[in-house]
């Protein structure tokens, strides 16, 4: 390799260094200040970590707990306190029950549709085709304010449901699994029928597992976009804590309850955002494949 | 052929949902937004054209027209326009793609509304590490580099960076500042999208087959720009048309940085439409208002999606 090539590598690599460390800012802010005390945060000194020398924090003290109790290192203080102040575990369930009803529901209602859209005949079968074409461009956050006065007038306000009804039926689910139920060869489902099965058993035993591709990176984009989802459940939870999904639950932290101390906040936000990073880490290649390839919403 | 009725089955509760919760919405807002209705009323009054009327002609609606056109209109290009950068780099490197691509694609993963809290952390006026950045660069290569002292019609003296410098660091508090507020949301919004168009625009490149551009070589297309003009920019037409389309249909719905940022200010220059029609509708409970937004909206991305489905579709495709 000659040396001019070196240098080109080298140049593109200082561009995309720079443009990863912007990238990386605000995580780098979110994970430091959830380690640091509020002095050091205050006065951005203690770099990453902060010297983490053992105090006793007084917004702790002043809380009701005894002064023991309040001595301890930064981090642990930060994500103790996180955790004492505020429900994140139920709030984190609640985003686990959420967002799994929501796919559960969405492969239920749109399998056996998109099968008898790909290998039924039937009359109407174009019609219905083109309805789910055309209500591929309705964004569902654009409807939101009439799903919201349905719902209030329903009196279902406030309540799991108003989370997870409006998601029930994705119409790019029913698309995609058509478009890859196509693809699924008919002598395979006449074999079933010969077998003896009926319609029901072939969605679920013959179509259902070729499907686990598709259906896995369907899932991921389900569910990344329900977890993360901000809009929806602000408009519809107005006052239950019990009903927080965890975006709801880093406003809520951020909204003054300890406006005074930034690290049990940042380090309840810290809580929140991991178990998707984390999982992203993890099985990259998928997510990336899941949320580009469904990215038509 | 089979005679079974299974199929009514797999499809009734796919179409009574469909009509439900998308189809009918529809209806009900254009219905709402031709009325007084308030959410709680017992009656209502047909009033015509008056809620659109008040649209257009309301400073605050302008101001929301204004805003959300200003948002889609920075961000969707930049925001291309690096996916593509990006994806280019990154293909021509010789080692160390994948960890850009992961670093470039964490922000479209992570959850907004915690980035967005981070990112007011991270530009804060005392405790952000941006403004510390910039004032401990005070006289030095930073001010020399971001104060565009390098332009030749730039005065060193007068440039922002330098009169920030003098007057005791006053570095602007970026998204409380009329001038500065939504700028940062755009760029907010730029750096949570151009992953995406990343990947997007990787999986475009890697179908663009070798031989092209050799035979663009043969052809006397020797330089790289040369040969993006000639090869690559027309192979990625479907991608970049598809791009396009996703990223304003998204940019449109702006509103998890909005509403916890900024509330639509500082004096309504963020004022973005999917944060007018929640505090209008559900802030203020004025829900025949935010019908009538709710259906300028949509309008807005069904012209958008059939632009793009029937008109541009016809032209990239080879």
């Amino acid at each position: 390799m000659e040396a001019k090539q070196y240098i080109g590598e080298g140049w593109k690599h200082a561009i995309l260094i720079i443009g990863a460390i912007v990238v990386m800012l605000p995580f780098y802010m979110m994970v430091s200040m959830s380690l640091k005390s509020q002095q050091e945060i205050q006065s951005i000194s203690g770099g990453l970590i902060g010297a983490q020398e053992t105090q006793t924090f007084p917004v702790c003290v002043k809380t009701g707990y005894s002064e023991e109790t309040c001595t301890m290192k930064p981090y642990q203080y930060n994500y103790w306190f996180a955790f004492e102040k505020a429900p994140i575990p139920r709030y984190l369930m609640n985003g686990v029950i959420v967002t799994l009803s929501i796919f559960i529901i969405q492969v239920l209602v749109a399998l056996p549709c998109a099968y008898a859209l790909a290998k039924l005949r039937f009359y109407g079968r174009e019609f219905v085709f083109s309805m789910v074409l055309f209500c591929l461009l309705i964004p569902v956050h654009g409807i939101a304010l009439p799903l919201y006065v349905m719902l209030a007038q329903a009196g279902l306000v406030d309540t799991y449901s108003a989370l997870i009804l409006p998601w029930t039926i994705s119409v790019f689910g029913i698309f995609l699994m058509r478009q890859f139920f196509m693809t699924v060869p008919d002598e395979l489902i006449d074999a079933a029928r010969m077998d003896g099965m009926g319609e029901y058993a072939i969605v679920w035993k013959v179509m259902l597992p070729t499907a686990i591709p598709a259906l896995l990176a369907f899932a991921i984009f389900s569910v990344v976009a329900h977890w993360n989802d901000y809009f929806w459940p602000r408009m519809v939870i107005t006052g239950n804590r019990d009903l927080f999904t965890p975006p709801l639950g880093i406003r809520e932290f951020r909204g003054g309850i300890d406006s005074d101390e930034f690290g049990p906040m940042m380090a309840s936000i810290v809580t929140v955002t991991v178990p998707l990073i984390v999982a992203f880490i993890i099985a990259q290649k998928r997510f990336i494949e899941g949320i580009t390839l469904t990215g038509m919403k | 052929m089979h005679n079974s009725k299974a199929h009514i089955w797999f499809i009734a509760p796919a179409i009574i949902l469909m009509i439900i919760i998308l189809i009918f919405p529809l209806f009900l807002a254009g219905g709402i937004s031709f009325t007084d209705y308030n959410l709680g009323n017992k009656t209502f009054e047909w009033v015509g054209l008056e809620n659109y009327d008040k649209m257009f002609n309301r400073k605050t609606y302008v101001k929301m027209i204004w805003a959300t056109a200003t948002y889609v209109i920075v961000v969707v290009p930049i925001s291309v326009v690096l996916g593509l950068c990006a994806a280019m780099l990154l293909n021509s490197l010789r080692f160390g793609a994948d960890i850009y691509k992961t670093i470039f694609f964490l922000p479209v993963m992570a959850t907004l509304l915690a980035m967005a809290i981070a990112w007011e952390f991270t530009l804060h006026p005392t405790l952000g590490i941006v403004n510390s950045f910039l004032a401990n660069g005070c006289g030095g290569v930073r001010e020399f580099i971001l104060g565009f002292h390098w332009m030749p019609w730039v005065d060193s003296q007068e440039s922002w960076y330098a009169v920030a410098c003098a007057n005791n660091m006053d570095f602007p508090y970026w998204l409380k500042q009329k001038n500065t507020a939504i700028w940062t949301v755009c760029f907010i919004g730029i750096w949570q999208a151009f992953g995406f168009n990343m990947v997007l625009y990787l999986a475009g490149l890697t179908s663009i087959p070798r031989e092209l551009y050799q035979a663009a070589e043969m052809d006397g297309a020797k330089s790289t720009w040369e040969q993006f003009k000639l090869v690559t920019w027309p192979m990625l037409g479907p991608t970049t048309l598809f791009v396009v389309t996703i990223t304003t249909i998204r940019t449109f719905q702006v509103f998890d940085t909005i509403e916890i940022l900024t509330k639509g200010g500082p004096s309504k220059t963020t004022y973005v439409m999917m944060y007018a029609i929640f505090e209008k509708a559900i802030q203020q409970n004025l829900t025949s208002i935010g019908a009538a937004i709710t259906v300028v909206f949509i309008g807005f991305i069904l012209v958008l999606t059939f632009f793009q489905r029937y008109v541009i579709e016809k032209r990239v495709h080879y």
